[in-house]
């Protein structure tokens, strides 16, 4: 039974959440003309190791990532499910905790903190303590409710845009490759893709499918930011934090009820968010559960939710974030380069072993 | 006469309306016992009488055996089998000579409803037939809506203290013989549980009585009963209860209905959208109202809010308990409804309509925004089909509202993804709740 869709949407909605936010303010910084070499660059690298990973996968039907570990040894599943632990949970304290400091800024400035986080958190559990198969459904109705709106206010952004700030269309200047901002934008795709190794089994999708996914993703990335160098142009968009959203902002929509749309798109983003941090957490709490399997997966759950919980409290402001963020690269570039690279090894070697044992 | 008749006599010696009345069939003595409530007797007798004449004239001579198998069933002396044949209603003829009883089915009191309209769902230009509480007539509607070789009916007795006709209808070929057979089981292993309504129902198919949607469609019009056959799901029918029970209840019937089908494409479209529209209406206007007004105002236009503000001046508390309280009144004027008498209702109704339109505005005491705003909400609620949908949708919209007092849009929002995921975990017999058509989509949940 073909479940692409729900992959397809997932990868999407997860996608989409994280692109809007720091992903052009990185870019904008990593160059300073010629944005779409940057882009290209970053995505074709991820692009690569996608596909690297779902070969490997495919040596391996109808098992997930952690049996494919577990089968070539402890060791191995040390050495490369530990880090990955890692990398989600960081990327939830980072998630969760930039985007409640974004929420307190822009709307919410009376609602404290740890208010606003908890509500993430809480969703986010509920969500990931009823299993894969809820969160993947959830996605296709978030999907269906609020990507319409998300495309609107995309196509709508192209209100005040310059068609002139294009060129130079191209300069031989791969500078960018030397910038760590570039390194940071990674943020945006690195290791979400590691969710397509864990839903093999409940979610049985095509290759293709998920490789269209990606493709249909690259406007979005090259757009979010030119939208910004387009309408201010590069100097004035390389002071401002969050540039899309400042564009948002400068939207008129005159016969909307509402003054600015920011808000709506935000949140709806923020939904996208919480079901990014729900299908994490599931994934972290099935790792940990493995190592004792008799405790339901549903309380491994829900104490990681009070461990990362109490780890974003501990954060105490945006300096602190960053700081994160530069600490989280290694392991995210880990993620990105040695576990796709390491499956397909086992699966070929795997693959190997059975020549030998047909022989 | 015999120890049985005896016995017989004595278990109903407190039933009044238990008859025992000595007849000559053929020449032959007889008894007649049965439940004067339950049975038309004298027309009973004058049957029997105009049958056996006729059958006379036509052979001259008849035995014992002959004759009693002409009248009915056969059966030998056993207590508890007669006594629960009269209980159903039955019809017993004792032949004295040859001491054996006959079961026969007699003219029955009309004890049930005639055909009629339904009562709680309405079309415009479809069919007209309903329920009714008997369960033989049920089953006999939905024969004739769903007349296809592929129908199957199986009956269950359940119960301890009573004994309650149950009847399972499914198609076979379109529907999943694995759901049957999960639900088959279940009746047979509770078969003593007492089945008197949809939670004792919920019980003995193993489903949680908690859940805030139902796991039932109920509907009292045979044509969707027929369209959910078909379309492979599986209808219940309870005797005394005249609705039929089709499971498992999945989330595109809440926007569509079989009669939809009468309409042409573009309409049937338009009507689906605007359920669609109606519930998201029901679930998020009231809160946007209070997140707007008390948490967030600064994303309405300056005319709007001014608007907006001005209608809230001089009401002395916040919006969240504005809006609770009237919601309140709304709710009691909506279960006072069903509960008052036809003839006082429609004034009752009107007086509340008065005092909430015009006095509670004039008083001060809420914003007539408000008013338009909820009077808006209730009527969208209504558009969904079903109304124990619409109860669940009514429910719902107070977590919205709650958590947009205390986040304002960021809550509206929260809540859409909970009651989402909560919709989305929803299976019955492995069956998701958010499938749309066809039921193949059996997973497994971790």
């Amino acid at each position: 039974m073909d479940k692409s869709h729900y992959v397809m949407l997932m990868y999407l909605i997860m996608h989409l959440g994280l692109i809007f936010f720091m992903y052009p303010e990185n870019i904008i910084a990593s160059t300073d003309a010629v944005h779409w070499i940057a882009i290209v660059s970053g995505l074709a690298v991820q692009f690569i190791f996608i596909a690297i990973y779902m070969k490997g996968l495919n040596f391996f039907p109808g098992k997930d990532i952690i049996a494919i570990y577990g089968s070539a040894g402890l060791g191995v599943s040390l050495v490369f499910l530990v880090p990955i632990v890692l990398y989600f949970l960081m990327i939830n304290i980072i998630t969760v905790r930039a985007y409640s400091e974004i929420i307190s800024i822009v709307f919410l400035a009376n609602t404290p903190l740890w208010a606003i986080m908890i509500l993430l958190m809480l969703v986010s559990t509920y969500i990931a303590a009823k299993g894969v198969e809820t969160i993947f459904r959830t996605g296709l109705l978030l999907g269906l409710l609020f990507l319409p709106m998300i495309l609107l206010i995309f196509l709508a952004s192209f209100q005040n845009v310059d068609w002139n700030y294009v060129f130079p269309l191209y300069e031989n200047d791969f500078t960018f490759w030397t910038r760590p901002t570039f390194y940071q934008s990674f943020f945006a795709f690195a290791g979400s893709f590691l969710f397509l190794g864990f839903v093999r089994t409940h979610f049985p999708y095509k290759d293709n499918k998920v490789y269209l996914t990606v493709l249909s993703l690259v406007p979005f990335f090259i757009f979010s930011v030119y939208v910004p160098v387009l309408t201010f142009g590069q100097n004035t968009a390389s002071t401002l934090h969050f540039p899309y959203v400042v564009v948002i902002d400068t939207l008129q929509i005159n016969w909307l009820i509402f003054d600015r749309i920011t808000m709506f798109f935000l949140f709806t983003l923020i939904t996208f968010i919480m079901l990014f941090t729900s299908l994490i957490l599931w994934m972290t709490s099935r790792i940990v559960s493995c190592c004792k399997p008799s405790i339901k997966q549903m309380y491994y759950t829900q104490g990681l939710a009070v461990v990362i919980y109490i780890l974003c409290l501990l954060v105490p402001d945006w300096k602190k974030v960053e700081t994160l963020f530069t600490w989280n690269a290694p392991l995210r570039f880990y993620c990105l380069i040695a576990i796709p690279l390491s499956v397909y090894y086992l699966g070929l070697r795997s693959r190997r072993k059975m020549r030998h044992e047909h022989a | 006469m015999d120890q049985t008749l005896q016995d017989l006599i004595y278990k109903f010696e407190d039933n009044d309306d238990f008859f025992l009345q000595r007849d000559f069939f053929a020449d032959r003595p007889v008894y007649l016992l049965g439940l004067k409530s339950l049975i038309d007797m004298a027309r009973s007798r004058t049957f029997i009488h105009q049958y056996l004449d006729q059958a006379i004239s036509n052979n001259t001579a008849l035995s014992d055996g002959a004759l009693m198998q002409m009248l009915g069933e056969v059966r030998g002396t056993n207590l508890q089998d007669i006594s629960s044949s009269v209980y159903d209603g039955k019809f017993i003829i004792y032949f004295e000579h040859v001491q054996q009883y006959v079961v026969a089915e007699p003219v029955p009191n009309l004890l049930s409803r005639l055909f009629d309209t339904p009562t709680n769902e309405n079309v415009l230009q479809g069919t007209l037939s309903s329920f009714v509480e008997d369960i033989d007539h049920n089953i006999g509607i939905a024969r004739k809506q769903f007349s296809s070789e592929s129908l199957r009916v199986k009956s269950f007795s359940v119960g301890q203290n009573q004994q309650k006709r149950i009847a399972l209808l499914f198609a076979e070929g379109h529907v999943d013989m694995a759901l049957v057979e999960q639900i088959i089981g279940q009746f047979e292993t509770y078969i003593d549980h007492d089945i008197n309504h949809i939670q004792d129902l919920s019980r003995t198919l193993g489903l949680s009585p908690w859940g805030s949607i139902a796991k039932f469609k109920t509907t009292e019009m045979p044509q969707e009963a027929a369209h959910s056959l078909k379309t492979g799901k599986v209808v219940i029918f309870v005797d005394r209860l005249p609705f039929a029970l089709v499971l498992p209840n999945l989330l595109w019937d809440m926007f569509c209905l079989d009669n939809d089908h009468n309409y042409s494409l573009p309409l049937m479209i338009v009507l689906r959208s605007l359920r669609i529209v109606g519930v998201l209406i029901t679930l998020i206007v009231p809160a946007l109202y209070v997140a707007l007004v008390a948490v967030n105002p600064e994303v309405l236009r300056i005319e709007i809010a001014l608007t907006v503000a001005q209608s809230r001046e001089g009401v002395p508390y916040p919006a969240l308990v504005e809006i609770i309280l009237i919601l309140l009144i709304l709710e009691l004027i909506m279960e006072a409804s069903v509960r008052l008498p036809r003839s006082i209702g429609p004034t009752i109704t009107m007086v509340g309509g008065i005092i909430l339109g015009e006095a509670t505005v004039a008083a001060k005491l809420v914003s007539n925004l408000l008013i338009i705003i909820l009077a808006a909400t209730t009527i969208a609620n209504s558009t969904v089909v079903g109304f124990q949908n619409s109860l669940s949708i009514r429910l719902f919209k107070y977590l919205l509202l709650l958590l947009a007092a205390v986040y304002g849009v960021l809550g509206i929002l929260a809540g859409v993804v909970i009651i989402c995921a909560y919709v989305a975990s929803l299976n019955t017999f492995g069956v998701p709740y958010i499938s749309i058509t066809r039921m193949k989509e059996r997973g497994n949940h971790g």
